[in-house]
């Protein structure tokens, strides 16, 4: 048992970016537990399976079925099942999403695994795994130490890993695994886009506001405009959430999204530690509030004491005439 | 209709210690019910007052928890009930989802289990999935608005991920685990929570549930625990007025090539 095997997701007709910093850390893991790195590619992504061996894998699993056009619990436990079987992984890696937690949390309690959810880091020591992941709302970084003889399902946090570079010579096997009796008791009716949805978790800029702008309308005439010149994402601080400013798809924080943008501004936002929980590993976190002694400016990159409602239309134009927009 | 909602305490802000032992010191901090078990909470208590039956509120941890139980019973849950031994003392995930199973098991008569989407504490979210595997039952996860449920029969939700909304159905029993933006949880008036004041809940330990230590094992030994690496310190943008301090951010966001 010290083979490594990655849950492999696509996006459109590529590996998505998760899949392939899995693969390159993956590949370093397997080397350490001296196995090899085995791909697993379930429903549509089968696609895309074949790409896995340029980024390092050395086994490509395929497993595809009618039940497994959609993601559910049953059939996506089933395939990894399937993979693991013919594997025997000692590590088990996969993204963070809301349905990688569903489903790697259901595999560990299936395999009687360990598991660690949001992982940042990922050693081999002495053959055993060592995991490290933050909680408490990144106030407290934890490492773990797995004992060896039984297999790790870790879900690892986006951007964690440099993304391994395809080397386009490179090919592993695919081999298609059958699952016999696919038959997942939660039955997928409708996948819909989200409505407005955000995707703040990816979003490289994100511009966030708080009450500090005083009001619903300040809120949409400043934060919206400089988060389009900037080509990014707006959110919003719990306060504002709850007052109904904005809807909560918007939220950035402990009971919202976890963010990690390269510059994160927080305009308004006086940085309850609620909030900071959300958006603390911003590369670059720029503040801008009326109140000097405001928490927010303890964790910011650039700081700006002013009042929002003067400094942000100036911003945007700024932005705007500086960055040809 | 039983339901059985989960609750765990967890400190209102995650503003904690490590203490020497490596354990986590909230000492100071005011102990809240999770914000998304809250949630659980508020649509088992609507259901129930929908379609009758009971719901029991469960937590796992020591006496101190009976006051978030109190609180669900002013709420409006019927019944509350409180798993704790020393030996739940370091469960992990899973191994509090097998103490959990265990109580459900035993109570017997459960349809629907409803928890939050994850602690704001620990904030792994595997709570749910794991449950609902050691029970045998269909999971539910991230459920932002339940659109039909049979008593008996089946639920059908939608299930809120980051892009996308599914619709899923599934039949009874199933654990669910639910977000923030499925209803407004109440707060309990102080009649009722004078009424509940001196309820003391049930208590189950490992033994009376079963369980032995191979059970309440962790699967990782903790190896480390330290405070995040402080950031880089800041730099304050001073300029005679707001169009001069806006220049001058820009002029280091562009040197920072972050825009």
């Amino acid at each position: 048992m010290s083979n490594v095997l990655v849950i492999l997701e696509a996006v459109g007709d590529d590996l998505a970016a998760i899949s392939r910093e899995l693969l390159g850390k993956g590949r370093q893991l397997a080397d350490a537990l001296g196995g090899s790195l085995a791909a697993l590619a379930i429903g549509p992504t089968t696609a895309v399976a074949a790409r896995a061996g340029q980024f390092g894998a050395d086994q490509v699993y395929t497993v595809n079925a009618p039940a497994l056009a959609q993601y559910t619990t049953d059939g996506y436990v089933a395939a990894a099942m399937a993979a693991v079987q013919a594997c025997n992984p000692a590590l088990i890696l996969a993204g963070t999403s809301f349905q990688m937690r569903d489903f790697g949390a259901a595999l560990a309690t299936d395999l009687n695994a360990g598991l660690v959810v949001d992982a940042t880091d990922l050693q081999v020591e002495d053959g055993a795994i060592r995991a490290t992941r933050p909680s408490h709302g990144g106030n407290v970084i934890n490492t773990y130490r797995f004992a060896a003889g039984k297999p790790v399902v870790a879900l690892v946090r986006k951007q964690s890993f440099p993304e391994a570079t395809a080397q386009p010579d490179r090919r592993a096997p695919v081999t298609e695994l059958a699952v016999a009796n696919l038959n997942p008791r939660t039955e997928v009716h409708a996948v819909a886009p989200k409505a407005g949805a955000v995707n703040l978790t990816d979003a490289a800029i994100i511009v966030t506001g708080g009450r500090g702008l005083g009001n619903k309308d300040n809120y949409y005439r400043l934060i919206p405009p400089l988060a389009e010149a900037l080509g990014g994402a707006y959110g919003a601080s719990r306060a504002i959430v709850d007052d109904g400013w904005v809807p909560y798809e918007h939220q950035v924080g402990q009971t919202g999204k976890t963010v990690s943008p390269k510059l994160y501004i927080a305009a308004g936002v006086s940085g309850a530690i609620q909030h900071l929980a959300g958006m603390r590993t911003s590369r670059t976190i720029v503040a801008i509030n009326k109140d000097p002694d405001a928490p927010i400016f303890r964790i910011a990159t650039l700081g700006v004491v002013g009042d929002v409602n003067e400094i942000l239309p100036l911003l945007t134009e700024e932005i705007k005439a500086r960055l040809n927009r | 209709m039983h339901i059985v909602v989960c609750l765990k305490q967890v400190p209102r802000d995650n503003s904690v210690k490590i203490r020497p032992d490596l354990t986590i010191d909230a000492e100071g901090i005011e102990k809240i019910i999770n914000l998304f078990d809250e949630y659980a909470l508020e649509e088992g208590i609507r259901w129930n007052e929908q379609h009758g039956g009971k719901v029991t509120a469960l937590s796992i941890g020591t006496s101190e928890w009976v006051e978030q139980l109190r609180r669900a019973l002013a709420m409006g849950a019927t019944d509350a009930l409180l798993l704790s031994d020393p030996d739940f003392a370091q469960l992990d995930t899973i191994a509090a989802a097998r103490v959990a199973a265990a109580a459900i098991r035993k109570l017997g008569d459960v349809d629907v289990v409803i928890t939050g989407r994850n602690s704001t504490d620990d904030e792994s979210g595997a709570f749910a999935p794991a449950l609902a595997r050691l029970l045998g039952w269909p999971q539910l996860t991230y459920v932002g608005k339940v659109l039909e449920l049979q008593p008996g029969g089946s639920i059908k939700v939608e299930r809120h991920l980051e892009n996308v909304i599914e619709t899923v159905s599934c039949r009874l029993p199933a654990v669910m685990s639910v977000i923030k933006d499925i209803n407004e949880p109440r707060y309990p008036s102080l009649l009722k929570i004078k009424r509940v004041a001196k309820i003391e809940p049930p208590v189950w330990t490992a033994s009376d549930l079963g369980l032995n230590a191979a059970d309440l094992a962790p699967a990782a030994q903790l190896a480390e625990r330290v405070p995040p690496p402080p950031r880089p310190k800041g730099e304050m943008i001073d300029g005679p007025d707001a169009a001069a301090k806006v220049r001058k951010l820009v002029d280091k966001l562009l040197e920072y090539q972050v825009i």
